[in-house]
């Protein structure tokens, strides 16, 4: 099977970054190509990190701080918005079919009619159509009380 | 907008915003912002980028609801993070031209193959990160896997790829005989 890196290349850089290097070691370095190709590699490498840091200047943490406050009020709204639009919709559709149920359904009914539905299969029906209602506003208020209950 | 005001309200405060968090993270950022813009800079190539990842990074560790680590978890975790920042900007933006090695013949003189930046444009954003990552950073496969999001047992591969190749940009003579 072909060798693909010697295993002694990451002691070889925990040594250069630690300053703790063994004899072995250094005389492994200087007969392994893969380990002295890793070495000056990692040096090159390293004095390019540091000769960057120098130029480095990041902002002040304040300024991260800040924006990323900033950027969980817009997160939490956007969720909040798209769950209010998701429930202005299932209202309307509710409006909109509860409307539909009355004018096809009760307005054909004769007056003594509808006392009498009252009592039968459709008072199932709005039994069921108030249960919806119920849920619809249960799911609408639910973020709401748990918001109330995490501040409080 | 009322709505808008109405939320704004609700929302509690962050792990960050109490001031033994905002003093962790002061002393993280101390800690980890120059090597992790170096990183950037080096694997991006552009010292604007480097600047906005990092800001970006630093926000999505904060944003994130990741449990409490120790110090070399957290670090891990900002590279992963940096990392994702720069493969979704590579996805999503024509960073071609930065990303396009240089010319053949335009290194041609020695100082500019000894150089470490020219060395760098010539290389993958992908072997940029791996050679980075082990020999700035100090990580482990294990580590760099996990910051990557490649197999753990692909890594030794592609970084021995990636030091070769470097390696030949660096002192094409040894590679050569």
């Amino acid at each position: 099977m072909k060798r693909i890196s010697c295993e002694h290349e990451t002691d070889v850089i925990r040594a250069l970054r630690s300053g703790e290097w063994t004899t072995e070691l250094r005389l492994h370095v200087a007969e392994c190509l893969d380990c002295s190709q890793a070495l000056h590699l990692a040096e090159a490498l390293g004095e390019e990190a540091r000769r960057a840091e120098i130029h480095c200047n990041p902002p002040d943490p304040y300024w991260i701080l800040q924006r990323s406050r900033r950027m969980a009020r817009e997160i939490a709204m956007r969720r909040m918005t798209r769950l209010l639009a998701v429930m202005r919709a299932l209202a309307a559709v509710y409006v909109v079919a509860a409307a539909v149920w009355l004018l096809r359904g009760y307005a054909a009914l004769q007056y003594r009619e509808v006392a009498s539905a009252m009592h039968g299969s459709a008072s199932m029906f709005a039994l069921m159509g108030a249960m919806v209602a119920a849920a619809f506003v249960v799911v609408g208020l639910w973020p709401i009380l748990r918001q109330s209950g995490e501040r409080g | 907008m009322e709505d808008a005001s109405m939320i704004a309200g609700w929302i509690t405060p962050g792990r960050e915003q109490t001031a033994a968090g905002e003093e962790g993270f002061r002393r993280l950022y101390e800690a980890t912002s120059r090597p992790l813009w170096g990183y950037l800079q080096h694997a991006s190539g552009r010292p604007d980028v480097a600047d906005d990842l990092l800001q970006e990074t630093y926000c999505k560790f904060l944003l994130s609801k990741a449990p409490a680590m120790d110090e070399a978890r957290t670090r891990s975790y900002l590279f992963r993070i940096a990392t994702n920042l720069l493969h979704n900007r590579s996805r999503s933006r024509d960073d071609s031209a930065i990303e396009e090695p240089a010319e053949c013949g335009a290194e041609s003189d020695e100082d500019a193959r000894l150089d470490v930046r020219a060395m760098m444009r010539q290389l993958k954003p992908r072997e940029r990160e791996l050679l980075w990552l082990a020999y700035v950073e100090g990580m482990s496969h294990a580590e760099i896997a996990a910051a990557t999001g490649l197999g753990a047992m692909s890594i030794r591969i592609l970084l021995y790829r990636a030091r070769q190749k470097a390696s030949g940009f660096l002192h094409p003579q040894r590679i050569k005989s």
